[in-house]
């Protein structure tokens, strides 16, 4: 097996290490004298990630995720703040870091497209120094796991999407990084392959190297991350285990309530029922829900349908708060 | 204790990159074709204008069209090369390699002087066949050596394209404006001399002036040139080309950092 190369246990050092990293983005509109426009991608991020563990980094289009991964990956400059991996700056020291860590944008780009997988993973274990003698069997074997072997030799043209993705993975691993920056792995894959991607990222982490992963995709943060961050416009807005989330928006239980509309004095009974610490209402075309979040076990369905008579209409169920619930509740209370 | 990573070789680096655009060529008839039809025009064309123009017309029209066929195949394809990358999206994991950028670049660049020199020689064969008879040469071993030393001489004008390209997106627009410019300022078609007085010291900056004028001086007995002579041209020739090396080696890391900087790798 390809095997990817864990650091030694007896380190302390974070794998990830940031401190009040800032970046702003400036294009200029126009030729010359246009006026620039600066955009803050990131707005003071502090992450710390241990090694050997997968870490989940979740946010909305434009969270500043890729940013945050391509100043991680020696691939952008931070404007301001600190960005160690493995102890070491990613800024100053690049070429100690770039062998020892791996970076998957995916995407249709990123390939030599008119040649075969084999010939473009032998120009990056070239790139890599991988050694003469093991790169061809190294190239074997990552493409074996990454399932291409049968169509390492077809253009990469004619690959689908998802094979693309395989690809990209393979060159990821290829250097056996110590350290793996996986952007978005699986966007825009149908979920066969999806679910094929999930399953590979699942068996590197097996082989106890750390792995950032972005996504935006809340079943895939909560499958693959036992631990992960939102972030949103820039900033670090929770960070915590998927249920020590959950308790942050208020509660491992949702109780959900729809009916033709609620008299306000409705929503205030619902609002003071034993553990629901929070309540929030949307309306759905004619419909409205009203969606409670609830950190004790004492509020039922059947209180919700006492305290809500007269709607021949309303439906109430009972749900897990999903990472989804959550992801929405702190990306909403951070955009307001 | 963790496993220490392989070490990157710049000769490895460089012939893996010389490798990929070897294939790349030869995967793509966008660049394959062109680079075997151009040559046979280019001859047949330089032939027919150089006709007759004294006892060495065809060295003239060999080097002439040779030199044509070559500038944009060795020159232009050195920065083209890069703004490929910059369009396959390949930019961004290769600079994130651990080999510096620049031997990646090298390799790009051999592979253009090899393609050149192959376009080179389909001139030759040209221009031989309209002929009927191979051109009188002095010295067939000297020119060889420095029909490859030319092409160096605009490989090193290429890494500077090159630098350009990395550093950003629009780098086009500098080559497109100027690539004739610089054809016929350098003296590829016309010696340098038959342009205005104004013109050469600009034509000068370049090193496949001096390198061209010294195979006109090799080549064809009685050329007059700069009027300085052979050596001199070789010596101007090594010393314009290593400048552009030593600047292009200087300015490859600053432009790297540039662009990590400004965050427009990913731009195509």
């Amino acid at each position: 097996m390809a095997g990817l190369r864990p650091l030694s246990p007896m380190t302390n050092v974070p794998a990830i290490e940031t401190r009040g990293i800032t970046r702003v983005f400036e294009s200029r509109k126009g030729f010359l004298f246009g006026e620039v426009t600066r955009t803050e991608a990131l707005r003071g991020v502090d992450l710390s990630v241990e090694t050997g563990s997968i870490f989940g980094l979740l946010g909305p289009n434009g969270a500043g995720k890729t940013t945050l991964v391509k100043i991680l990956s020696t691939l952008l400059l931070p404007t301001s703040g600190t960005a160690l991996v493995l102890g070491h700056d990613v800024a100053k020291e690049t070429a100690w870091l770039r062998p020892r860590i791996g970076l998957v944008l995916g995407g249709e780009r990123g390939l030599y497209s008119r040649v075969s997988a084999r010939e473009n993973l032998r120009y990056f274990a070239d790139l890599y120094g991988i050694p003469t003698l093991e790169r061809e069997e190294r190239i074997r074997a990552v493409l074996e796991r990454v399932g291409l072997t049968e169509s390492a030799d077809r253009r990469v043209e004619e690959y689908s999407r998802g094979m693309k993705q395989k690809l990209h993975i393979a060159r990821g691993i290829l250097h056996r990084p110590q350290v793996l920056f996986l952007d978005e792995p699986t966007i825009g894959l149908d979920p066969k392959s999806a679910r094929e991607t999930r399953k590979l990222v699942r068996s590197l982490i097996s082989d106890g190297v750390t792995i950032l992963l972005t996504t935006h995709y809340m079943f895939e943060a909560e499958e693959l991350c036992p631990e992960l961050a939102i972030l949103s416009k820039g900033r670090i807005v929770a960070r915590d285990t998927v249920a020590g989330l959950r308790h942050l928006v208020g509660g491992d239980r949702t109780l959900e309530a729809e009916a033709y509309g609620f008299e306000d004095r409705e929503v205030e009974t619902l609002r003071r029922l034993p553990g629901v610490s929070k309540l929030v209402s949307e309306e759905y075309g004619p419909r409205t829900r009203l969606t409670m979040r609830l950190r004790t076990l004492e509020t039922t369905t059947d209180d919700v349908q006492a305290a809500l008579p007269g709607h021949s209409e309303l439906a109430v169920r009972e749900r897990r708060t999903s990472l989804e619930d959550v992801y929405l509740d702190l990306v909403e209370e951070e955009a307001a | 204790m963790a496993v220490e990573p392989a070490h990157a070789s710049r000769s490895r680096a460089t012939q893996a990159s010389l490798r990929i655009s070897l294939l790349m060529f030869m995967a793509d008839p966008q660049w394959l074709i062109p680079s075997m039809i151009a040559p046979v025009v280019f001859g047949l064309v330089a032939f027919e204008l150089f006709r007759g123009a004294g006892p060495y017309f065809l060295t003239y029209a060999i080097l002439g069209a040779g030199m044509m066929s070559m500038w944009g195949q060795t020159l232009y394809g050195s920065g083209w090369a890069i703004g490929q990358d910059r369009e396959f999206g390949t930019l961004e994991p290769t600079i994130q390699s651990p080999s510096p950028y620049v031997y990646v670049v090298l390799g790009r660049v051999l592979w253009n002087v090899v393609s050149g020199l192959f376009g080179g020689a389909i001139v030759y064969l040209v221009v031989v066949v309209a002929a009927g008879s191979p051109p009188a040469v002095p010295d067939p071993v000297g020119f060889v050596v420095l029909f490859v030393f030319v092409m160096f001489t605009l490989a090193s004008v290429g890494i500077l394209f090159s630098a350009a390209w990395v550093y950003t997106r629009y780098s086009g627009f500098i080559q497109n404006v100027g690539e004739f410019a610089f054809y016929v300022g350098t003296g590829c078609m016309f010696p340098v001399v038959l342009l205005p007085f104004w013109t050469n010291p600009i034509a000068l900056i370049f090193p496949p002036t001096w390198a061209l004028d010294a195979l006109r001086y090799l080549s064809i007995p009685g050329y007059v040139g700069f009027g300085w002579g052979f050596w001199p041209d070789i010596a101007g020739a090594v010393g314009t080309t290593l400048v552009y090396i030593l600047i292009a080696g200087t300015i490859f890391r600053r432009v790297e950092r540039h662009v990590l900087a400004k965050g427009n790798l990913s731009e195509f």
